[in-house]
């Protein structure tokens, strides 16, 4: 196996890992909505589907590589605070000589529960186990690793609404975070003979809700279309920190500038990949999404919780 | 691109038959979010992206010491609704609203606005 499939194979899993592991929730915490993030994870379970998140990068390689990723994730809610997430990537690399390398990606699972919600303080916290499962993807041609890896995760979400009206525009920004533990079911791999090292697997976003601003804020009177939009920046890393021997601990990620779109039904997101060093990739990628709210689509069917009734019963609102 | 266009008819037709369940934004209210209005307004009116279910919607209005100005009941028409306001003297008045959409799904939010110059 070549020096360049090697690495590309490794930014591919750090992309899967990345991008498309985690749950996708469709978030309200009192008066903000906190849009389904691609690069990280939101703070809330729900009824939704990622169909599909594209990512093209090109690999650490010099020359280096081109890489798409294809995927797609289904969540879907057991009961109100209790959530799974199923994804899957399919991999298409080629070579600067033309070599293609394609194929699927481990099966990612993802179990959630939210902690909790504060509607006054629009914070929201959810804890998370990630599984991708050894073996379910295209290990013959090494774009899946042969053992699983385990993630316990946690994510918070916080908007600034519950500042004094005073910060005016300020309020409606918002921040997400998220940091998990990753442990591989095997501890080293005899086909590359390497250790395969206990990851430190975090993130963040920083977003400012053009919806938020609109009703809660000010209304500016901008066309409808702006009065839809959140900037926001993502920023994704793994370190290793443990079972790393004879391995560089060197960070790796990318930070993703970018906009999402969000409708009643649907969101639309666009970002710019921007790695952080020479070994998480090379030059700008780009990464899009199309993902879809079935709580919204569908609210007596899919889009509710398995047990416990609909999603939000009616009942007597008190302020 | 056969099956580009396969699933965005796909997608249009799904969203074509659920065009009247969603959560229940806030599109526009007058007064407008955040607006200064030279004269006391009668009424404030919320204009929503979804029919609301009356019976679980509400909305409060209070001046800067948290005194209700509000008249009591909303009024609820579709994805309108509306409350009348007694005589408000300049200020800033906060106007808190919960609604329910046909759906069953709640939002809520809050909003000032500023009477007098």
């Amino acid at each position: 196996m070549s020096r360049h499939l090697l690495r590309s194979l490794a930014l591919a899993n750090f992309i899967a890992l990345a991008f498309t592991s985690h749950a996708l929730a469709h978030c309200f915490v009192g008066a903000r909505f906190l849009p389904a993030t691609l690069a990280t994870d939101d703070p809330c379970v729900a009824d939704e589907m990622s169909m599909p998140t594209v990512t093209r990068v090109k690999t650490p390689d010099m020359p280096p590589a081109v890489e798409w990723d294809i995927s797609g994730d289904f969540s879907k809610r057991i009961t109100e605070n209790f959530g799974v997430t199923i994804s899957q990537t399919w991999t298409h690399i080629r070579q600067p000589d033309g070599t293609l390398t394609t194929g699927f990606q481990n099966l990612g699972t993802a179990f959630q529960f939210q902690v909790m919600k504060d509607r006054s303080h629009e914070f929201a916290l959810l804890t998370g186990l990630n599984v991708d499962w050894g073996h379910t993807g295209s290990t013959g041609s090494g774009l899946a690793d042969t053992f699983s890896r385990i993630t316990p995760t946690i994510s918070f979400g916080k908007g600034f609404g519950d500042l004094p009206d005073s910060f005016s525009w300020i309020r409606a920004f918002a921040v997400t975070g998220q940091a998990g533990y990753q442990i591989p079911t095997n501890s080293f791999d005899f086909t590359q003979n390497v250790f395969i090292p206990q990851q430190l697997v975090y993130g963040a976003s920083l977003q400012y809700s053009m919806p938020y601003l609109k009703s809660e804020v000010i209304d500016l009177q901008l066309p409808e279309f702006f009065n839809h939009l959140i900037p926001i920046v993502e920023a994704s890393f793994t370190t290793p920190v443990a079972n790393n021997f004879g391995n560089p601990y060197t960070t790796t990620g990318t930070i993703n500038p970018g906009v999402i779109w969000v409708g009643s039904y649907f969101q639309v997101a666009l970002e710019a990949v921007i790695p952080i060093n020479r070994e998480s990739g090379s030059g700008v990628g780009v990464l899009g999404q199309l993902h879809l709210y079935l709580d919204d689509m569908f609210p007596t069917t899919v889009g509710r919780p398995l047990f416990g009734g609909t999603s939000t019963p009616p009942r007597k609102l008190t302020f | 691109m056969r099956m580009l266009n396969f699933a965005i008819s796909a997608l249009l037709a799904v969203m074509a038959s659920t065009a009247a369940e969603a959560h229940a934004f806030l599109d526009h209210a007058e007064p407008r979010v955040g607006s200064t209005v030279p004269t006391a307004p009668r009424e404030v009116i919320l204009f929503y992206s979804q029919n609301l279910e009356s019976a679980f919607s509400s909305i409060e209005v209070s001046d800067a010491n948290g005194a209700r100005v509000d008249l009591g009941k909303p009024r609820i028409n579709a994805g309108v609704m509306r409350v009348g306001l007694k005589q408000l003297p300049p200020g800033t008045y906060k106007v808190r609203w919960q609604v329910l959409s046909v759906d069953t799904h709640t939002t809520e939010g809050s909003f000032s606005f500023h009477v007098g110059k």
